[in-house]
């Protein structure tokens, strides 16, 4: 309101009526102090507001605050003393009950009748509050005294909240608490309401609240205790999920418990106790378990136990490291089992000729023939265990782990290091790719086996030494295009792009070169097929068909043995030789009969057959054309006549002879080809077939003989790389210490395989010997010399 | 047009009766008779004295006169009170009805009632 005031000309102001001399202090205050005591006894009604507020505002109005102010704080004590004596001492906890239903029972006696001269009080305040509401506007505030409210308050922490009643009523609440967790039922609005009073009342003006600094420390310490030994009997008594999904209950019921009867501001410390107790204390124990931890759950499928256990233990900072740790445990011991029954089995029979470069887990030399196959299979087995060990883990991962990250590269930790562990695992990769190139296909479509590839790939990425892969799947490839076994071209172009996405181009380049090379090998053929029917060229007695590889893409681990070829196959070859390079000046061709293959017509006794052997077995075979059909050969006039090495000329002879189909009869009989042999052409063969497959008896695995010779290249192939990857590195910056230049030649060939310190190091003292660096005086040094 | 506001706001749109010591009677709306702190807490239910049980607040020191400058500010206040800020509220008109010869006493009145 403005203070604007119009004074309008004489104007009386007539002074208001005069109190005078009839008030008095005592009469006043007897009047007031009977008629609180009224409304104390709940008879405000009969009490007219007016009245009262009128005798507050007078004794204020005449000075006599203080007396007032005194008066009423005494009359609220002394209600409060009766209140208590009246109402809560009888129900004081007697303390000589031991069984739990009747302490709780007493505890709730104690809480409701706390509770109830609260709410007494609470109403008295506010109604005194109202009588006395001059002397709040007034007198306290010059007096500098806290108003009528906050007085009733202090005063019921005086008189009803102090030692050793306070005390009774925190053990009354936590004794309900208790009884409550041990899974009785108890009255929680009684509870709440002394929570409330608690909550309510500071201990000092603007101070932290009664609940804060007596009754939570208390609270607390209690659930802590309870469950400490919660968590003991617990791991006693239950098994793994039982026991995780007892804390999961525990904690809601704690986090329900925090905000329906105490504060808010209790559920973070109780959770975390429950988080220490149960959780962090125990989390070793819980997932190591024995017949119900995490290997266990895993084992069984138990996704939501999985789930709820990777739940509890994201919520604790240790408990991911224990997941993780677990995690990795698991997954090394049953990847220790799949290495371990890929190689007991097969290395039953250990040859003592171990490779040196074996790790001791037994890497002997596979029984070349009989255990081939057998041997393709652990491999193949292998393989589908680890994958099928990948989707278990993929599939927990995903539905239990939320796809979590940080586990995510845990697990392909784990699943790297075991597959890392078995030493031909590139190999044994590359023949289940290879594999299901072949023949796979054909049971399953396009898209199984493309799932089943891309998974390939995925365990693929596990590998540390991806060089080794490399050559193995180059030589596989290789088999794969040249004799034509490869079912779709698709799948193979589709299997190089998964590669290249992994490995970049340069892992590819070799592979597409050729791919390439069979491409163009088709034109040229189609082409020198038109220059043969041109007039004036001899026909050729044979039908040939040639694959120009070109030398760096191919892998040439294959045997080079020489051969002596039929006159009529020679001339063919020379004619194609001079078609080829009348086309292409500078190159060189150079044959390599062991990896070829021919169709010829046989006739026998009953009727003809179409043969499909390899050209070696050819050679054999042409041998026999001019030999009467009961005279035989020796193997050492074979030998002398075709100039085949003896461990291929073996091979093809026990394929003509032993397998199968037996073209040429042995003697003496028997599975093994010796050089005590002698062969002769049978005659009597008889088969369904018309055509006939005379596949070579080849081991698809290496023996330990292959395998050094396919590590020594390896080895080779790593110092050129480590050789140009340091000269790379040099070029680029001219001057480097040693370990610079080791930490920066590391992670360029990490990609390929894991390259050694000590290697790198003779690799840089191999550059200096050939001058493309020098050492630096300081010994640490080099220059990179142009 | 009340009973509307019955409805609406029911809690405290019922009538009370202010009487002054002269024997003159007013019937108000309760929001109305709430501006003033000390009728407030004497009609307020919760408290329930007597004034609050028979909905009549006895202002025995005052006279009509007084009381009734009283509410007429009363009912200005909770008129103005609920108008946005743009809306000019008529001050100096009001301070126009007061006579000069109550001011005194009508101060007396207002601090007593907590106004």
């Amino acid at each position: 309101m403005t203070t604007t005031r119009r004074l309008g000309g004489r104007v009386r102001i007539v002074a208001p009526r005069r109190h005078g001399p009839e008030f008095s202090a005592q009469q006043t205050w007897s009047e007031l102090s009977k008629n609180i005591k009224e409304i104390q006894n709940h008879n405000a009604c009969n009490l007219s507001f007016e009245e009262n507020h009128r005798f507050a505002y007078n004794m204020v109005l005449y000075r006599q605050g203080e007396m007032l102010y005194k008066g009423v704080k005494s009359l609220i004590s002394e209600n409060l003393e009766y209140l208590l004596r009246e109402q809560v001492a009888p129900v004081f906890p007697s303390g000589a009950s031991q069984e739990s239903l009747q302490k709780s029972n007493e505890a709730e006696m104690l809480l409701k009748a706390l509770k109830s001269i609260w709410d007494d009080h609470l109403g008295n305040m506010s109604k005194l509050g109202q009588i006395l509401k001059y002397m709040d506007r007034v007198y306290t505030k010059a007096a500098e005294v806290p108003e009528t409210w906050e007085t009733g308050l202090t005063l019921f922490l005086e008189h009803i909240f102090r030692p050793p009643i306070k005390e009774h009523v925190i053990t009354a609440i936590l004794t309900q608490i208790e009884f409550e967790r041990e899974g009785y039922t108890i009255n929680r609005s009684a509870v709440k309401g002394c929570v409330d009073v608690f909550l309510t009342l500071q201990t000092s003006a603007g101070g932290p609240t009664v609940y804060k600094e007596d009754l939570e420390p208390a609270l607390l310490k209690k659930s802590r205790s309870f469950y400490e030994a919660e968590g003991k009997r617990l791991l006693i008594s239950c098994d793994a999920p039982e026991y995780l999904r007892r804390v999961e209950n525990a904690l809601q019921a704690e986090e329900s418990r925090a905000h329906h009867y105490l504060s808010s501001q209790t559920a973070l410390p109780l959770r975390q106790i429950l988080q220490d107790c149960l959780l962090t204390a125990h989390l070793g124990n819980v997932i190591s378990m024995e017949n119900s931890g995490l290997d266990v759950m895993i084992d069984t499928d138990k996704i939501e136990d999985v789930a709820r256990l990777f739940r509890l233990y994201s919520m604790v900072p240790t408990g991911m490291t224990c997941l993780k740790r677990a995690l990795k445990d698991s997954i090394s011991r049953r990847g220790r089992d799949i290495n371990q029954s890929s190689l007991s089995v097969d290395w039953d029979e250990q040859d003592d000729a171990q490779g040196d470069n074996s790790n001791g887990k037994g890497k002997g030399k596979s029984k070349p023939a009989a255990s081939g196959v057998q041997t393709l299979g652990l491999a193949l087995k292998w393989v589908q265990d680890v994958l099928d060990l990948k989707d278990k883990f993929d599939i927990v991962w995903k539905s239990a782990f939320g796809s979590d990250r940080d586990l995510e590269s845990a697990l392909n930790e784990a699943f790297g290091s075991f597959v890392n562990v078995n030493s031909r695992c590139s190999e044994f990769i590359s023949l289940f790719i290879d594999d299901h190139l072949r023949r796979g296909l054909k049971g399953k479509t396009d898209t199984e086996v493309d799932l089943v590839l891309d998974k390939t790939i995925t365990v693929f990425r596990f590998l540390g030494e991806k060089d080794v892969f490399e050559r193995y799947y180059k030589g596989h490839l290789a088999k794969r295009l040249l004799l034509k076994r490869s079912v779709s071209d698709d799948a193979e172009r589709g299997m190089l792009a998964k590669l290249k996405v992994e490995c970049g181009y340069q892992f590819t380049q070799k592979l597409e070169g050729m791919f390439n090379d069979m491409k163009v090998s088709i034109d040229t053929m189609n082409e020198f097929r038109n220059y043969l029917q041109k007039p004036g060229i001899s026909k050729p007695c044979i039908e040939l068909s040639v694959t120009v590889m070109t030398a760096t893409f191919w892998p040439m681990t294959h045997s080079n043995s020489p051969c002596t070829i039929p006159q009529q196959m020679n001339k063919t070859c020379k004619q194609f030789e001079q078609f080829y390079l009348s086309r292409h000046s500078g190159r060189r061709l150079t044959w390599q009969y062991s990896l070829g293959n021919a169709d010829v017509r046989v006739k026998f006794k009953q009727r003809k057959h179409d043969l499909n052997v390899s050209t070696f077995a050819l050679v054999i075979l042409l041998l026999f054309e001019d030999v009467k059909d009961d005279d035989f050969l020796s193997y050492k006039e074979i030998q002398e006549l075709t100039a085949i090495d003896h461990t291929d000329l073996k091979r093809h002879l026990q394929s003509l002879a032993c397998a199968k189909f037996k073209i040429l009869k042995k003697h003496p009989p028997g599975r093994d080809v010796d050089t005590s042999d002698s062969f002769c052409f049978n005659s009597d063969f008889t088969s369904q077939l018309q055509k006939i497959k005379i596949s070579t008896v080849s081991s698809k695995v290496e023996t330990s003989s292959e395998r050094r010779e396919t590590r020594d290249r390896i080895d080779e192939e790593r110092r050129h790389q480590t050789e140009a990857c340091i000269v790379r590195v040099m070029k680029l910056r001219k001057h480097m210490t040693h370990n610079e230049l080791v930490n920066e030649v590391t992670p360029l060939l990490a990609g390929r395989f894991q390259p050694n310190p000590l290697d790198i190091k003779k690799r840089i003292e191999g550059l200096i010997e050939r001058e493309y660096l020098e050492r630096c005086e300081d010994r640490k040094s080099y220059n990179y010399l142009a | 047009m009340a009973d509307v506001e019955m409805r609406t706001e029911s809690k405290d749109d019922d009538w009370v009766r202010i009487e002054s010591n002269d024997g003159f009677s007013f019937l108000v709306r309760r929001r109305v008779a709430n501006i003033s702190g000390t009728i407030k807490n004497s009609l307020d239910t919760e408290s329930g004295f007597s004034e609050a049980e028979s909905k009549t607040y006895v202002a025995r020191e005052y006279r009509g006169l007084i009381i009734q400058k009283l509410l007429e500010y009363m009912c200005f206040k909770a008129h103005y009170d609920k108008v946005g800020p743009k809306e000019e509220v008529p001050v100096n008109e009001f301070l126009e009805r007061i006579p000069a010869e109550i001011v005194l006493e009508l101060l007396l009145a207002a601090d007593y009632q907590e106004m």
